[in-house]
């Protein structure tokens, strides 16, 4: 669940990234976000990474209030969140496999479980051939997949999507949201940040609208 | 953290040198060099310092006594002299003894003929050879020597060991200096490599951290990855003093008669400090080098 209360940012330079916010999305909801480049959608992103913190207002993620979460544990809220980012964010060293065992690796889960659950969710996504292969040997939209299944090896109560389709072709694009839609009906609770107004209308659902950092719709469409 | 995390960690770090291999033989060659640099510099001031010593140790302090000294009035006084303090050694150095050292000592130069002139009176003085413990207290200790009765002379080398004592500070002070200079120096260069080392992961810290790794978690591969390429800089430079120095010494010890003259037995032998060497060096690579990495990664870790 994601709840955000009365939330404002300002930067140091003086820029008003968000004005007064208040937003609740509820355990297993998918919701979309949208707003023009600017409008404040990276920033809402890292508040809820607690990369930022807001000036003022309150920000509850999956049971954790980020006012009292220290920065040094911020590692247990990101555990039981799944990031899928627009530039995928792939550790190019690693190959498929180690970039997606490499989250149950952090949390020290047991060997044999990483052996068995990392194989599962890559051939979820659709890549169990490709497991030995490394980043730069994948296209754009198996990349994505990749993050899918390194955002869904923890079985997260969260899936933040950055623009997952915003170097994708529209084939590829559908694909990774129609993943993403399945995700969620697994119980998974989505937020996808896209200012692909077609996507959205084309799935439908809840729909967030962010424009010069306030929210100017929250409501159901299609 | 649990051991198989830890096996995945090392192994980890291990691959790590491998996938940035460039960087690694950056930091390894500007470790090694660093090494090199200050390890020679140890062995230069420790040479100079047993040179000095060696010079040091042959000091020797003459007394002469008067003619009217008897055999227990130099007892006595050689008693009263070895219990003063920063007096090493005190030897009896009979007249007799002291004319047959000089025959010997001038028997090209028809020394028979010459001593004929003396008779039968021996002319020289009976004296004590006194070696001084601490060189550059000599002052004191001489007089209070002087203040015993029956003592006609005193011939010291005061004016050679002043300037011993002040050349031996003055070396002291500038290799201190050296070492220091260098040892930041290297400091500089190796944490600025181990920088640019971790720099050009950033992103792969950023990601770690955004999908909920720990800073420790983070850091170990690059303590490890930091610690073998020390470890191997370390021996590396180690081998290359060892031999190195070893040449040098065969070079310099091949015409021993300037060292001769400057009283100098001879170098550090290579074996007097080879397993220090080789220890030093990689326990030094390997602290400056895993640190420097691990402290590198500190910036990229505030996500």
């Amino acid at each position: 669940m994601v709840e955000l209360k009365n939330v404002s940012v300002t930067y140091s330079n003086g820029v008003d990234a968000l004005h007064d916010v208040s937003l609740r999305i509820n355990d297993g909801e998918f919701a979309f976000v949208v707003g023009e480049s600017g409008a404040g959608k990276s920033t809402l992103i890292k508040l809820l990474l607690k990369e930022i913190t807001p000036t003022s207002g309150r920000i509850t993620v999956n049971g954790f209030n980020l006012e009292k979460l220290k920065k040094n544990k911020a590692h247990k809220l990101r555990r039981t969140i799944g990031f899928v980012f627009q530039d995928f964010k792939l550790i190019n060293t690693m190959n498929v496999y180690d970039n997606v065992a490499f989250v149950l690796r952090s949390i020290d889960a047991p060997v044999k479980y990483i052996r068995n659950r990392v194989p599962y969710v890559i051939s979820l996504v659709g890549l169990k051939d490709k497991a030995k292969c490394y980043p730069n040997e994948l296209s754009g939209g198996e990349q994505q997949r990749v993050a899918l299944a390194r955002a869904l090896v923890n079985d997260p109560q969260l899936i933040i999507a950055d623009e997952p389709t915003g170097n994708l072709d529209p084939k590829t694009s559908l694909e990774i949201v129609e993943l993403l839609k399945g995700i969620n009906e697994c119980g998974t609770t989505v937020m996808m940040v896209t200012h692909e107004h077609e996507l959205v209308r084309h799935f439908g659902g809840r729909t967030i609208t962010i424009k010069e950092g306030r929210i100017t719709f929250d409501d159901y469409i299609g | 953290m649990k051991l198989s995390s830890m096996n995945y960690l090392f192994k980890q770090g291990m691959k790590n040198i491998w996938t940035n291999r460039i960087m690694s033989v950056a930091s390894f060659c500007i470790l090694a060099v660093s090494l090199l640099l200050i390890g020679f510099t140890m062995l230069f001031v420790a040479n100079i310092n047993r040179f000095v010593s060696g010079i040091e140790n042959k000091n020797e302090v003459v007394i002469f006594l008067k003619d009217d000294v008897d055999e227990s009035t130099a007892s006595a006084m050689e008693n009263t002299i070895k219990n003063i303090n920063n007096v090493e050694k005190v030897n009896f150095y009979s007249k007799e003894q002291a004319l047959e050292d000089m025959k010997k000592g001038m028997e090209n130069e028809n020394a028979d003929e010459l001593f004929s002139y003396v008779g039968e009176e021996n002319p020289l003085p009976d004296a004590f050879r006194i070696r001084i413990a601490n060189i550059e207290e000599i002052s004191p200790t001489l007089m209070e020597i002087n203040r015993l009765e029956g003592i006609d002379s005193i011939k010291s080398p005061t004016d050679f060991i002043n300037i011993l004592t002040g050349l031996k500070r003055f070396i002291g002070i500038v290799s201190l200096v050296i070492l220091l200079a260098l040892i930041l120096v290297s400091f500089v260069i190796i944490s600025n490599a181990a920088r640019a080392s971790v720099d050009i992961r950033k992103r792969e810290i950023a990601i770690m951290k955004l999908v909920g790794a720990t800073n420790t978690f983070i850091k170990v591969p690059f303590f490890v990855e930091g610690m073998f390429i020390g470890i191997l800089a370390g021996l590396a430079s180690a081998a290359i003093t060892c031999l190195g120095y070893n040449e040098l010494v065969k070079v310099l010890s091949q015409d021993m008669t300037l060292w001769s003259i400057m009283s100098i037995n001879g170098f550090i032998p290579v074996s007097e400090f080879i397993w220090k060497i080789f220890i030093g060096y990689a326990a030094a690579g390997m602290i400056i080098s895993a640190f420097g990495t691990v402290m590198s990664t500190r910036k990229y870790l505030k996500v």
